[in-house]
């Protein structure tokens, strides 16, 4: 079932729906090869999980944004909520921080459902702009109200207790955290590839009015891609924030973080099973290597980074290589 | 393919990344070495190449003087980028490759999870320059700071207000993020301590700086001291659209340093920031050994730029460093952190020691002081042994002014 | 009562900047649909060129409004000509993330060249006001209000009046209708790039009187561009007027009467609320 690409205003490809089996191999061979990377790696533990970490949640981002067409720029309202919800648990109540991320996926699923059963009526660039004014507001609510959040001076994370005998703090433990979570998104992402729901969420991107036409509910089927990403996106969030072990609201809930989820799913090619985990290495990966051999010109570097991606593989990454493979 | 491809890449990045440092330690010689983190890049930048000149000269001075017991003494300075992750990457590869010590970094909000994963990782981190309180508050064994907390930057403000009298009511305007809030209760606890009143007691959110509509508040309300805290654009257009509402005070104080106590609030602010009163660090007039002459070199360090207390107190923090090297009897992250706990030392920013008070641990206690902006100088003016000039008081209100 | 119509006095005068930062997105919307997210930058490149001239060649800031005006034509031409017009039929998010990248480029540009430090004049009237009657007026503000008002009253004429300015409206309707009518449509979108990058260019210099530059800033004023344009409705360049006096209204009353630390959501919360209920804008007639 391969498309021909939609004619008109949308001729930018996007052959990809229904991949074959070959891609579950792939990403089995390549968490497989990523277990080995602490043992490969002991001085670069942190990037790894920085990479691993950002690559899951730009894989969770993707469900919605890639895989449903819905461009969210509020992101990091998830995992502001993740990382909040487990700190305050474990810190005000004293539950273990794994329940505690379980609490906060539930809240980032309520707030979801909330947030796209409202906003999911605007289309294109105003969902865009409705989800930036979102966060931004639960950003500033979030410094303001310092009873609940503790505000604009941030929260430290006490000694947490062990999970299963594992110490979360370790920089091996949080890294084999964020692969299961990576291996959970791709798993999502995999079945997006061939399910039913997938399909729809498809149509939907393609082509809103005739996925309707089709006699698929819309507003139903984003909310479902909605709720799975948030939900993706806490967990991440709650990993995130034992990782950091302090965080304050301007940086969890920030548009930046937001707008580098969606830059690294866009980057890597957005909508497919690898795209978001080669934006968050090339990205995550990259600014280190930058940093170090061009310092000071990172961002810039970045900057016309992202020109050339846009300008020369509009799709991503991952599309444009296996787009010049077939070719 | 496709993941013989990101194998590929994935090596390419790690591999480049380990050449990147590897590549930046010397060859010659057997050099001790340290980490420092700093913001060299980003929206921190400003005080990072600050703090990159007081590291660059204390080490000269260090060496020249014979190092440590011989051997030279190398700070290898990271950029963070203004980024708290990169932050934790860069303190990784630090303790990964031995460093038995790091200093750094500026701004509060990175140098508390960095100093949250040191303590963690059992490597003491000797910090210069973040003034939130919470970072020795409660603090923990790994941390030390050489630079004041808030509390300290705020107390000489109420000793002075004491001294001149006639001041019964402050209001407090102070941005909204770490440091602002950290200001904020400094101010609140001590106004309540000495009895004062506090009228007003707000945070700004930073950004677009309108202050009109909440100075006009202010102005009506009416306060004998407005205090602030705030970095350093927002400290000028603040005291220019205090002078444009027509808002009058006793004293218009600089209560968290930091955007107050910089040259380009001279600078930027002209005749709009005459006769504000700031806590400072640090200024040269304090009379410790060789303070003048650090000034006048760091001026030249960083190419005539007025330096900041900030690179001052790096140099402290760095000869600190070398001073506990010198003395530690084993160089490992232990032996340095015991004997970090027996400093007393004498820097040109003011003399050094670790203590426990009022809930900090590992603080050094130094006083802060204050300096008033009198002909577009900053004088020194408390406390008064240090002071090289008086206070003009009351502020005259902008109409008597010319 | 003297303290409220002050207040919503100096609210209509930051407004009127908000107002021009606004319109230039507002038109690059309507015309383009591309979300502009390098817009904050534009205006930073305005207030750096403006210091750039007052520095080096010691002129009054609201004296070489024409040349940065011109400085950020010609940019926002050669952008959208290299940049913009190969990924013209590219789905939008291809716009989003082109301008995000120019946007980190022109930021980090601006940084090499004039450091990282913020940069603040001092002119005569940087803090000088007048009055009337209790009111009191900020010269600078007073200035950059003027200049808005005949900098808008211009471009209507322009748009109303002359071939060019329905050209544009006629692209803004309906491109491809407007190309068989024989408009040139690509010169159109060069042509309406470079004026949304004066317009926000403009901005800066008006502002850079009365408040500092740095490199970083763009995004707080690109975030203020899509409020204003969401109140008035994206692509309603009459609309961002209204959209800009009343954001710098209800910012100001927000700021004095409930919270300042809560000053920026006063904005989002009716941007939002104006989104959901009328996606087309408080002064816009609906779309279908």
């Amino acid at each position: 079932m391969r498309r021909t690409p939609p004619s008109g205003s949308h001729p930018a490809t996007r052959p990809r729906i229904g991949a074959g089996t070959s891609s579950l191999t792939g990403a089995l061979v390549l968490l497989a090869l990523l277990t080995f990377y602490p043992a490969a790696f002991p001085s670069f533990i942190t990037l790894g999980v920085t990479i691993v970490l950002f690559a899951a949640m730009a894989s969770a981002w993707d469900v919605l944004g890639g895989w449903t067409g819905q461009l969210s720029l509020g992101h990091a309202v998830f995992v502001g909520i993740g990382a909040y919800t487990m700190a305050l648990l474990v810190l005000r109540n004293g539950v273990a921080p794994w329940w505690g991320a379980m609490v906060g996926m539930g809240a980032s699923v309520v707030v979801a459902a909330m947030w796209g059963g409202v906003t999911f009526r605007l289309r294109g660039p105003y969902f865009a702009l409705a989800s930036i004014a979102v966060a931004e507001m639960t950003r500033i609510v979030a410094n303001n109200w310092a009873r609940l959040t503790g505000g604009a001076e941030g929260i430290s994370l006490p000694t947490l207790p062990l999970f299963l005998g594992l110490d979360l703090f370790s920089r091996r433990v949080e890294f084999y955290m964020a692969l299961i979570l990576l291996g959970l998104a791709l798993a999502v992402a995999w079945w997006l590839q061939r399910s039913r729901f997938g399909y729809h969420l498809q149509a939907i991107r393609e082509d809103e009015d005739a996925a309707m036409a089709l006699g698929i509910n819309p507003t139903r089927e984003k909310v479902w891609a909605f709720l799975a990403s948030a939900a993706l996106t806490s967990l991440g969030g709650s990993l995130y924030g034992i990782f950091l072990g302090f965080f304050e609201p301007r940086g969890m809930f920030s548009l930046d973080l937001s707008v580098q989820l969606a830059l690294m799913a866009y980057i890597g090619g957005a909508g497919t099973l690898f795209g978001p985990l080669i934006g968050a290495g090339l990205l995550v990966g990259g600014s280190e290597v930058l940093r170090i051999y061009f310092p000071g010109k990172s961002l810039f570097v970045y900057g016309v980074l992202i020109i050339l991606v846009v300008l020369f593989a509009p799709d991503g990454l991952s599309t444009a290589v296996r787009r010049a493979r077939r070719a | 393919m496709i993941q013989t491809l990101l194998a590929l890449a994935l090596a390419f990045l790690l591999l480049g990344t380990a050449g990147g440092i590897s590549g930046a330690a010397p060859a010659s010689g057997e050099p001790i070495r340290l980490g420092a983190i700093s913001s060299l890049t980003g929206s921190f930048a400003t005080f990072g190449s600050m703090e990159r000149a007081g590291y660059a000269l204390a080490v000269d001075d260090i060496n020249t003087a014979g190092g440590i017991n011989g051997r030279p003494l190398l700070i290898d300075l990271q950029d963070d980028t203004s980024n708290a992750n990169t932050a934790l990457t860069v303190a990784e590869q630090f303790i990964r490759s031995g460093v038995p010590l790091v200093l750094g970094a500026y701004s509060s909000s990175i140098t508390k999870p960095l100093a949250v994963y040191m303590a963690r990782q059992r490597v003491p981190l000797l910090n210069s320059n973040s003034a939130d309180d919470s970072i020795t508050k409660p603090g923990s064994d790994y941390v030390f700071r050489v630079g004041q907390n808030t509390d300290a930057y705020v107390k000489p403000l109420f000793g002075l207000f004491k001294q001149l009298g006639g001041i019964k009511t402050i209001a407090i305007l102070v941005s909204n993020n770490a440091l602002g809030h950290s200001v904020e209760n400094s101010l609140v606890t001590q106004a309540k301590d000495g009895d004062y009143q506090v009228v007003f007691d707000q945070a700004y959110d930073e950004g677009l700086t309108d202050f009109r509509p909440v100075l006009n508040r202010i102005k009506d309300i009416g306060a004998d001291v407005l205090a602030m805290s705030s970095y350093e654009a927002d400290a000028v257009a603040l005291m220019r659209q205090i002078k444009e509402v027509n808002l009058n005070a006793k004293v218009f104080a600089g209560a968290g340093a930091t955007g107050f106590a910089i040259p380009s609030f001279l600078k930027g602010g002209g005749e709009a920031v005459e006769y504000v009163i700031t806590s400072a660090a640090w200024s040269p007039d304090v009379h410790y050994p060789r303070a003048h002459e650090l000034f006048a070199r760091l001026k030249a360090f960083m190419g005539g730029v007025e330096p900041s207390y900030h690179a001052i107190r790096s140099y402290a923090g760095a000869t600190v460093a070398a001073d506990a090297l010198r003395r530690a009897t084993t160089l490992t992250p232990e032996g340095i952190r015991e004997t970090l706990l027996a400093t007393r030392l004498t820097t040109p920013f003011g003399t050094v020691e670790f203590k426990d008070f009022n809930g900090f641990h590992n603080q050094n206690p130094l006083p802060s002081i204050l300096m008033q902006v009198q002909r577009n100088k900053y004088i020194t003016v408390w406390p008064p042994d240090v002071a090289v000039g008086k206070v003009i008081y009351p502020t005259p209100v902008w109409t008597a002014r010319k | 009562m003297v303290q409220f119509v002050q207040i919503v006095v100096n609210g209509v005068f930051t407004g009127g900047v908000y107002a021009i930062i606004g319109i230039g997105l507002s038109l690059i919307f309507g015309v383009m649909r591309i979300v502009n997210f390098a817009h904050g930058v534009f205006l930073v490149v305005g207030m750096f060129t403006t210091l750039f001239f007052f520095e080096r060649l010691h002129v009054d800031p609201f004296l070489v409004i024409p040349l940065v005006v011109l400085v950020g034509g010609l940019l926002g031409i050669v952008l959208e000509r290299f940049l913009l017009e190969p990924i013209v039929r590219a789905p939008e998010h291809a716009s989003i993330l082109m301008t995000v990248g120019i946007g980190l480029v022109l930021s980090n540009l601006l940084l090499f060249a004039f450091g990282d430090a913020p940069q603040i004049i001092n002119t005569r009237y940087s803090t000088s006001t007048w009055h009337l009657g209790p009111i009191t007026f900020s010269t600078a503000l007073t200035i950059a209000f003027v200049l808005t008002v005949v900098v808008i009253g211009g471009l209507a004429l322009i748009l109303e009046r002359t071939d060019l300015g329905r050209s544009i409206r006629a692209a803004a309707q309906n491109a491809d209708a407007a190309e068989l009518q024989g408009i040139n449509t690509r010169r159109v979108r060069s042509l309406v790039f470079g004026i949304g990058f004066a317009l926000a260019a403009l901005a800066g210099a008006l502002l850079l009187p009365q408040l500092f530059a740095h490199p970083s800033i763009g995004p707080t004023y690109t975030l203020k561009a899509f409020v204003v344009t969401v109140l008035g409705g994206m692509g309603n360049v009459a609309g961002a007027i209204g959209g800009g006096l009343l954001l710098g209204v209800t910012e100001s009353l927000g700021a004095a009467y409930v919270s300042s630390s809560y000053r920026d959501a006063f904005g989002l919360a009716a941007f939002l609320l104006v989104l959901l209920l009328r996606p087309a804008g408080l002064f816009g007639r609906s779309r279908t």
